[in-house]
């Protein structure tokens, strides 16, 4: 109980270094992954009696939310510890201003710098997905991620992988233009005019796109399949119609 | 899966969004291919432009639709909620000899209760059953990007929060109204005919009135059965229709202090995230004095308690120190079953499984098809002075594909799109922020049309869909870097 308290007291003074791209391991993260799920469960088990002592009491106010008739004993003590426990279990970090990122604090020489912008957006997501906060009015979070421009995602997130598929084009390529050449005499020109030599090539990059993974192959026919499915289940009547009588 | 399959994904769907009535026309006309070699080997009454000439040829034919001598066709309407109490007006309006056979007559059905407004005009319901209109929606993602839409609405647009048992109980006094006859009673069984035209006999237990009592079991005799009777239903039993997927849907009505309240006066809130739920959404829903917290899964049934506790968690700033003052749950059908029609036995409302994919929608479709079912029996019947066969019916079910099916395909690719992972949600949230989007979601959920809109803007919409789910995407790739 207590080593989550430090930790929790961790994230306020934790600045990452903006100084270089690399993702420091985070300290938060040795927090066991899902606490508050199940104190939660807990909490509302033992409808908020045995519970309360817990000190993970943001979900204090819940539990008196969901036990409507909960003794009133266990309620003071628990807005207390709510008050000094809510303010370490949210999202926390100085570049985090009124819901959103400050642009100000991310530039480096000058000029923001986007990949600092992208992994803090990533993190505070991680953080969000292992400790679910509530929406609230009074801070919410505005939030777009089309304010990180279209090249800045590019140039982290496409064009490694477009070097990549391409590298792997051009490589299935040449070596079908020498099979083909070898097999048939026909050298590059004449294998372009040809309509199936230009199918396959088709084929070739489609599958080149599509199937980057063994796994690809098996979720693309899964795709199909999904995509066809509720007109199958809309036609059932009608197929009903065709087999009785 | 990775941002490319998402990719393609997404490009099926826009493929799918700007081709989607040429598919339906395309894909109707297999209906109508399928119907008509049947047709060709059964003799049935082929597909008639005109009425008057058929008749004739129908008599010569002299298969089906005997005149009724010194009766009118007799209809039994099972359940009585919004698709039940719609059927059995019309049926009553049209010169049928209707009853209708509800269980509970105060029932109040688990239902987010929220109707579209054009059944307000196409069922000429009164405003005073309308408890809020809605004019404000919250979206909020899985990282609580929190965005608002309904800016477009028009001042006389809503959507009615309504409590079922006021709505169910309006329409089935109309029906009372208009001749039939509401019978207080669980139905048991039928037994199918076992001649051409015999009726079919209902068995139901008939509950007199006086309580704790059990009832008397009754039976009465029908020419046809419209099944009404939501998403367990007994009548789907009976003729073996099959079974559909569902949800389960789990809400827990909370009353909120007043200036909590205030907040929720007319707005409405959706939160997604895996947390609330991997196939579905979480909503918070303003009904008349307090508010319904819910949510709902299809995949992961055994775990509702957990993502009702984190709903209730991403909304705890706002029902903070509420009261719980009910618990409920009930499924939610996800596909049409197998098989809709049977002889002279149709489905509609949820029985048949009418409830859209996305927003899990189901009230305005029930009542509708309630009515389409109703509408297609009195033409059949020529008021009630013909018996019908199982064309006639099948006429509801064309109608209501060819009508509907591209409202609920559109909610179908959406939900394979967005509702996929948590990335997916973000971007979801992303894209209700334009305004093309909120105007076009909100003309489709309001009017019930799938209006094409500038082909220019949805390219431009296109574009950004497929930004925000890779952007989103790579996100979530950082995060798991992050983790490993």
């Amino acid at each position: 109980m207590s080593i989550s308290m430090a930790l929790f007291s961790a994230p306020a003074s934790f600045s990452p270094c903006t100084s270089h791209s690399q993702t420091p391991k985070p300290l938060f993260n040795l927090r066991p992954k899902r606490p508050q799920f199940n104190l939660l469960i807990a909490a509302s088990g033992d409808s908020g009696g045995a519970a309360v002592a817990v000190s993970v009491t943001e979900e204090q106010p819940m539990a008196e939310a969901a036990n409507g008739s909960v003794a009133a004993a266990p309620a003071p003590i628990a807005e207390e510890e709510k008050e000094a426990e809510v303010v370490l279990n949210t999202f926390k970090d100085p570049r985090w201003v009124n819901g959103t990122w400050e642009l100000k604090q991310f530039e480096k020489d000058g000029k923001t710098n986007w990949d600092a912008v992208i992994d803090a957006e990533a993190r505070r997501r991680k953080w969000l997905q292992d400790n679910p906060e509530s929406s609230s009015n009074e801070n919410p979070v505005v939030f777009h991620t089309s304010i990180i421009p279209w090249w800045a995602w590019m140039k982290r997130y496409h064009l490694p992988e477009a070097e990549l598929l391409n590298g792997r084009a051009a490589m299935i390529g040449f070596f079908m233009a020498y099979l083909v050449d070898s097999l048939t005499g026909a050298g590059l020109v004449d294998q372009m005019g040809n309509f199936f030599c230009k199918s396959l090539l088709f084929v070739a990059v489609v599958g080149v796109l599509l199937i980057r993974k063994n796994e690809d192959i098996e979720s693309v026919k899964k795709l199909i399949e999904e995509t066809t499915l509720y007109d199958k289940q809309w036609q059932a009547s009608w197929l009903d119609e065709n087999k009785k009588d | 899966m990775s941002s490319e399959s998402a990719l393609s994904a997404h490009l099926l769907s826009s493929l799918f969004l700007s081709v989607l009535e040429t598919m339906a026309s395309v894909v109707l006309k297999t209906f109508a291919g399928l119907r008509r070699s049947s047709d060709n080997s059964h003799q049935f009454p082929v597909q008639k432009p005109a009425k008057v000439h058929f008749r004739k040829a129908r008599i010569v034919a002299s298969r089906t639709c005997p005149k009724l001598s010194n009766r009118n066709l007799r209809v039994a309407v099972i359940g009585g909620g919004p698709a039940g109490g719609s059927a059995a007006e019309t049926l009553a309006k049209g010169g049928v000899e209707t009853i209708l056979i509800e269980r509970k007559l105060d029932n109040c059905k688990p239902c987010g209760g929220a109707i579209p407004l054009c059944m307000v005009g196409e069922f000429n319901l009164p405003l005073d059953i309308i408890d809020r209109k809605v004019t404000k929606m919250k979206m909020i993602s899985p990282s609580n990007v929190a965005v608002d839409i309904g800016r477009t609405l028009k001042p006389y647009e809503y959507i009615g929060m309504v409590r079922r048992e006021i709505l169910d109980a309006y329409l089935r006094d109309r029906a009372a109204e208009n001749g039939a006859k509401v019978i207080n009673g669980l139905f048991m069984k039928m037994d199918m005919p076992k001649v051409q035209n015999a009726p079919y006999v209902l068995h139901y237990t008939e509950y007199t009135g006086t309580k704790g009592g059990v009832g008397e079991k009754k039976t009465v005799e029908v020419d046809a059965v419209i099944g009404a009777d939501g998403a367990n239903s007994k009548v789907a039993k009976s003729i073996n229709a099959g079974d559909y997927e569902y949800a389960i849907a789990f809400q827990e009505r909370i009353k909120i202090p007043d200036e909590k309240m205030a907040y929720y006066e007319n707005l409405a809130e959706m939160y997604v995230g895996d947390d609330v739920s991997p196939d579905f959404y979480g909503w918070v829903f303003p009904k008349c004095d307090h508010v319904a917290v819910g949510t709902g899964t299809v995949t992961h049934k055994g775990d509702i308690k957990k993502f009702q506790l984190a709903t209730l968690n991403r909304a705890k700033d706002k029902i903070l120190g509420g009261q719980i003052i009910r618990v409920e749950a009930h499924p939610i059908p996800e596909h049409p079953r197998p098989r809709r029609l049977s002889g002279r036995v149709a489905l509609v409302g949820d029985a048949a499984g009418y409830v859209t994919k996305c927003s899990g929608e189901g009230i305005y479709f029930a009542a509708k098809s309630g009515r389409m079912c109703a509408e297609a029996i009195v033409e059949g019947s020529e008021n009630g002075k013909r018996m019908v066969d199982e064309s006639d019916l099948r006429k509801y079910l064309k109608k209501w594909d060819k009508t509907y099916w591209p409202t609920y395909k559109v909610l179908d690719v959406l939900q394979k799109v967005f509702y996929r992972s948590n990335p997916a949600k973000e971007a979801f949230v992303e894209m209700c922020a334009d305004e093309y989007v909120q105007k076009m979601t909100f003309d489709s959920y309001l009017y019930k049309t799938v209006t094409p809109g500038n082909p220019l803007d949805d390219l431009k919409l296109a574009f950004n869909t497929i930004g925000s789910l890779v952007r989103a995407n790579a996100l979530r790739r950082e995060m798991e870097k992050l983790s490993s």
